[in-house]
């Protein structure tokens, strides 16, 4: 028997009712955009992607709109932290003493400074460019440089930066020269200054909060609005070099990368970040969109922490028996379809002094089974975690599948922990870490001491190997090149043998954008990607 | 509803978001990944994770931040972003109207399909018709909202171009997100439409008005839909949780600028402001909507207002 419908039912349907009319007038307000009914367009505002009305002509008025893989974690407190995702933000805002723009390492040009000479050892001396202002109106003096680098260095506070940088004094000779001294001979110097931004010294002596949320450079980008994970910016009128052709230049995060690739493919976004290989044939076959990328720039190893697998931190036997039991080629092959290259050193490929190193790591299940007998393990070892992280590093979850399925094969016995990037990354540096390998990745700008401190003692990964420490500082603080070459030939030797983490590959970075888009710079030898001289074409 | 009453109920509502809020405070500690160690690259130096720590006050006693985070909240200060330094309470209310507008449209149109539907449906049980409605409401209770939005995204905006594939721009944007949640939500709402339809018909008072002469299509039109809308109002209460989670996904891959993937995307950082703020600001939402439908009720129902006097 159905229950005849009351005056409460009744009254509750006009509720509902007037309830959906507010839907619909709530939709109306959340739509402000003024041409809303014209097709999608890519140029958008900061917080909803609205729509403009047709593309403007080029170097006036174009707006460019840019996807993101990766989270904006960090804010604008300058060298508080080195999220890449807000480094390469800071590219656009900020400017650097020196400039590589061919990628070349060996070739450094000038950009705030429009020269140097390295006086001795550890002094450099920087003449500055006159005639350069903050984004605030302040003229850069020798004063915002020596606050820079002292602060970025760690000599002037704490600083996320110090991890790669020596400590640094600067003196400032006059208005427009600086001299940079060191407390010992420092070889990536001109490397670190092209990722150091300089910062003014009254905006750092200010007001925290300020600092915090506007940032204030001399680059060719001012940023206007700064929304969680939308960034806005829009060109620098009074930027000292050739202003940039685009007029307001969108950052905004997108986690899922088929929606990143839905965007540029409908026309809503003019460059896409961070392609995942499945997606590379799709816009290889697609007219009006081409793909940028620089490969081998990004080491993803199975990065090991000390004292989570003993029998790891005793036996280098135990240790190759676990780096001979699977084949890296397949993996990047079938797993990674291509967009890496299987590992040859701890160094990425584009390092400088890349030596790629023999013999390679290859599956060898009798060599493996050797390797376990002398390390005196007869039932494969004792349990250990590999931990893999989802929606970050291209396949990474089938790729350390397909490795622990090998590694189960000879004997050992690890077992696949899946996590999001979050969870990783506490188990693997928090005090309560379960996990004994982490599958991980770690970039450098090109020069190798910024790849292999990682695995020095200034670092977690470190396993108390200080024959690799010596040679990490002899590498940073060897200045002749060719003594320095030999110095990192004899490192990557080293940590071949040791084989402290576990090699895999050496995976691409690569971006996507629309034809139209001409001009757009990603770095070979960085995740470095530079908006200041695209421009939208016909 | 006496004074009495109504103060009782606001004690309630304000206990239901106090537990919200605890447990959403609580469940997202225990949870790992700390926050500070996601600003700063693997390896960074533990003074580095220490500092950074205390800047965005993870560092402090549980106890002391939950009280800390109460005490703001009551003030209306629910934060900044331990991403930057953006307002959490600004930055969740500027997405609250893109989702309620979302998951509103998705009401609307699937309660107007699922009258149609099931009224003709229910005009001849085991017709063509019928057996049609049916097989719609099977088949479309049985895809997956994902990926029908990736469907529709293929074919109606990068093929035919008729709707933008992301982000809220024009009325346009509404069109293939509002479909998915339709989608997911007609079925349902589609067969309890039809089956009402059905018990309708064979009321006493519909055979009465049909011997007076009364044409068929008017007793489907003015007893049918009357009766039907009840039970299909009473179904979208129940579903409206379901809606919103539903809303979650569809705002992911569509760049839908909700709260939905405002939480999605803070909970990848372990933003913890901004998740509490989202889940919040929901609650509060919810609760006062709640609310005001039972006020109403009371108003407007002498049964219910004796009821509780």
């Amino acid at each position: 028997m159905r229950a005849i419908p009351s005056r409460s039912s009744r009254s509750r349907s006009r509720i509902v009712v007037v309830g959906l009319a507010l839907s619909l007038a709530l939709a109306a307000c959340a739509s402000d955009d003024p041409g809303a009914d014209e097709e999608p367009d890519p140029a958008t505002d900061e917080q909803a992607g609205d729509t403009t009305d047709g593309e403007p002509a080029a170097g006036d008025g174009q707006a460019v709109r840019f996807l993101m893989a990766e989270n904006f974690w960090a804010d604008w407190r300058p060298y508080s932290s080195t999220a890449l995702s807000q480094k390469r933000l800071e590219r656009q805002i900020y400017d650097y003493l020196v400039d590589f723009p061919s990628g070349d390492l060996s070739q450094p040009e000038p950009s705030l400074a429009t020269s140097w000479e390295q006086v001795d050892d550890t002094t450099w001396e920087f003449t500055l460019r006159e005639d350069v202002v903050f984004h605030d109106g302040q003229p850069l003096t020798a004063e915002d440089v020596k606050a820079s680098v002292e602060l970025a260095s760690g000599t002037a506070g704490e600083s996320a930066y110090a991890l790669t940088w020596a400590p640094a004094e600067v003196e400032v000779v006059d208005d427009q020269t600086v001299r940079i001294t060191t407390e010992e001979p420092f070889a990536p110097l001109l490397v670190e200054l092209w990722w150091t931004p300089i910062v003014s010294a009254a905006w750092l002596d200010g007001d925290e909060s300020r600092l915090q949320s506007e940032p204030n450079g001399t680059g060719p980008f001012r940023l206007v609005s700064d929304d969680v994970n939308v960034k806005t910016m829009e060109r620098n009128p009074d930027y000292w070099g050739e202003p940039a052709q685009i007029e307001t230049l969108v950052w905004e995060f997108i986690q899922d990368p088929q929606t990143r690739l839905n965007a540029l493919l409908s026309g809503e976004a003019h460059a896409i970040d961070r392609v995942p290989p499945e997606h590379l044939e799709t816009i290889e076959n697609e007219d009006g969109v081409e793909l940028l990328g620089v490969t081998g720039i990004e080491s993803v190893n199975l990065y090991v922490r000390t004292g989570r697998l003993p029998i790891w931190d005793e036996s280098a036997d135990f240790r190759r028996a676990v780096n001979l039991s699977f084949d890296r080629q397949p993996l990047v092959d079938n797993l990674v379809m291509g967009s890496a290259e299987a590992a040859g050193s701890f160094l990425p490929t584009n390092t400088m002094f890349y030596q790629e190193q023999q013999p390679p790591f290859t599956a060898d299940p009798e060599a493996a089974a050797e390797a376990l007998a002398a390390a005196g393990v007869d039932d494969g070892g004792p349990p250990f975690e590999i931990w893999v992280a989802e929606g970050f590093l291209p396949r990474a979850v089938p790729v350390v599948e397909a490795i622990v399925a090998q590694m189960q094969e000879i004997g050992l016995n690890p077992t696949v922990v899946t996590s999001d990037v979050a969870g990783l990354i506490d188990d693997a540096f928090g005090e309560d870490g379960t996990g004994a390998m982490y599958h991980l990745s770690w970039a450098s700008a090109g020069d190798p001491h910024q790849a292999a401190a990682v695995y020095s003692s200034a670092f977690a990964w470190y396993f108390g190997d200080e024959e690799l420490d010596a040679l990490v500082d002899q590498g940073r603080t060897t200045l002749d090149p060719s003594e320095r070459e030999q110095v990192y030939a004899q490192l990557q030797e080293h940590m071949w043998e040791q084989a402290w983490h576990v090699p895999l590959y050496n995976s691409d970075f690569t971006m996507a954008h629309v034809s139209e888009l001409e001009g757009i710079i990603v770095q070979p030898h960085s995740f470095r990607t530079d908006f200041h001289r695209a421009r939208l074409g016909n | 509803m006496t004074g009495r009453v109504l103060v009782t109920r606001l004690g309630h509502m304000v206990l239901v978001v106090l537990a919200v809020m605890t447990i959403a405070f609580f469940v997202l500690r225990l949870a790992t990944g700390d926050p500070a160690r996601l600003v700063n690259p693997p390896g960074t130096p533990e003074n580095i994770i220490a500092q950074t720590r205390a800047q965005i006050g993870t560092d402090r006693s549980l106890p002391v931040q939950y009280l800390t985070y109460l005490g703001d909240a009551v003030r209306g200060d629910l934060g900044t972003s331990f991403r930057g330094a953006q307002s959490v309470g600004r930055t969740v209310m500027a997405a609250l109207p893109n989702t309620l507008s979302l998951a509103g449209l998705a009401i609307l149109f699937s309660a107007a399909i699922a009258l149609v539907l099931g009224a003709l449906a229910a005009w001849r049980p085991g017709g063509l018709f019928d057996r049609l409605v049916l097989g719609y409401a099977a088949l479309a209770q049985a895809t997956a909202p994902f990926w029908l939005a990736v469907m529709l995204i293929l074919v109606f905006s990068l093929r035919l171009r008729m709707f933008p594939a992301i982000d809220m721009s024009s009325w346009r944007s509404f069109v293939l997100p509002v479909t998915t949640l339709v989608v997911a939500l007609s079925p349902v709402l589609t067969r309890t439409a039809r089956q009402s339809f059905l018990e309708t018909l064979n009321e006493p008072y519909i055979k009465a008005a049909r011997a007076r002469g009364l044409p068929n299509w008017r007793v489907f039109a003015v007893h049918g839909v009357k009766s039907a809308s009840m039970p299909i109002i009473t179904l979208i209460g129940l579903q409206l949780g379901f809606l919103l989670a539903g809303a979650v996904v569809v705002e992911a891959i569509f760049n839908w600028p909700g709260i939905g993937k405002l939480i999605l995307d803070s909970l990848a950082s372990r933003d913890f402001p901004m998740i509490q703020g989202g889940i919040l600001v929901a609650a509060v939402v919810f609760v006062v909507m709640n609310f005001v439908v039972d006020l109403l009720y009371t108003l407007l129902d002498p049964r219910v207002r004796a009821g509780q006097t």
